[in-house]
């Protein structure tokens, strides 16, 4: 099973990209969450989420995201989910996140996303 | 026809999901599912532990949860039983998930979750026993999916 991990790629001083690995379960759910609010200290509040190496999430990680959306687009941000696998994108169909969220297939499409909405 | 009829027993730690999500994944395997009902089965019943383990048990109080699989060819059934509080997923309201999520609330969906992909959702309390909840899918897809 891929251990989990989460890594933060800034793009320029009000963006980031978290490229996650592994599985966002009830067990993981904690880390991404606090990851989050980390940058929302920070005030970086456009986020790309990259998911292209998820293989299993649930509602506690589908969780993370619908509790952070509301304030990253209350201060001008977004959050925009990067590549969801199959499996992924399944359950966010399940929970209607697909009308929800941004998606995009690759980092520079979502970068120019949000450089669009400046 | 494939009998199949396995238990694991976990501890409530959120950690133990990998290992039922394992267990789930090889008894889907093994029993005939539809290939496109294999990872929702996973998910319902991760959902469904998930709950066990965060409102079943005080924290601190160390508690076990069994996992029994039987399936025979029409119906890959899972009982879920645990020792903890009593908590009758079938008390919950049925939400709107699309205002639900729209107004950012986070719990609650993994209830959900579960009356979309299982065919049948029952739940037994023996008092000062057991909780046992039963999920059904049906594997030759004579239900629609959603126990309601």
């Amino acid at each position: 099973m891929p251990e989990f991990s989460i890594k933060k790629q800034m793009l320029g001083k009000d963006m980031v990209a978290i490229h996650v690995s592994g599985f966002l379960d009830a067990h993981t759910f904690e880390q991404m969450e606090e990851t989050i609010e980390g940058l929302f200290e920070q005030k970086v509040y456009r986020i790309i989420v990259d998911l292209s190496k998820v293989n299993y999430i649930s509602s506690a990680g589908c969780g993370v995201f619908i509790g952070a959306i509301g304030e990253a687009q209350e201060n001008g941000g977004d959050i925009i989910l990067l590549s969801p696998t199959p499996n992924v994108m399944e359950v966010f169909e399940l929970l209607g996140l697909n009308h929800i969220f941004a998606f995009s297939t690759n980092l520079t499409e979502a970068q120019g996303a949000f450089a669009k909405a400046k | 026809m494939t009998v199949i009829d396995d238990t694991i027993t976990i501890s409530n730690q959120t950690e133990n999901l990998v290992r039922v999500r394992e267990f789930i994944t090889r008894m889907v395997a093994q029993s005939g599912v539809r290939k496109k009902d294999e990872n929702k089965i996973i998910l319902a019943v991760d959902e469904a532990v998930s709950n066990i383990i965060e409102h079943a048990y005080e924290e601190q109080r160390e508690g076990t949860i069994e996992i029994q699989v039987r399936a025979d060819g029409e119906r890959f059934e899972i009982l879920i039983r645990d020792s903890g509080k009593h908590f009758n997923p079938e008390d919950i309201m049925p939400v709107n998930i699309h205002e639900h999520v729209r107004a950012g609330k986070r719990h609650g969906l993994g209830i959900f979750i579960m009356r979309q992909i299982m065919d049948e959702v029952e739940y037994r309390y023996k008092e000062g026993v057991e909780n046992e909840l039963r999920l059904v899918k049906y594997i030759k897809g004579t239900g629609a999916g959603g126990a309601e």
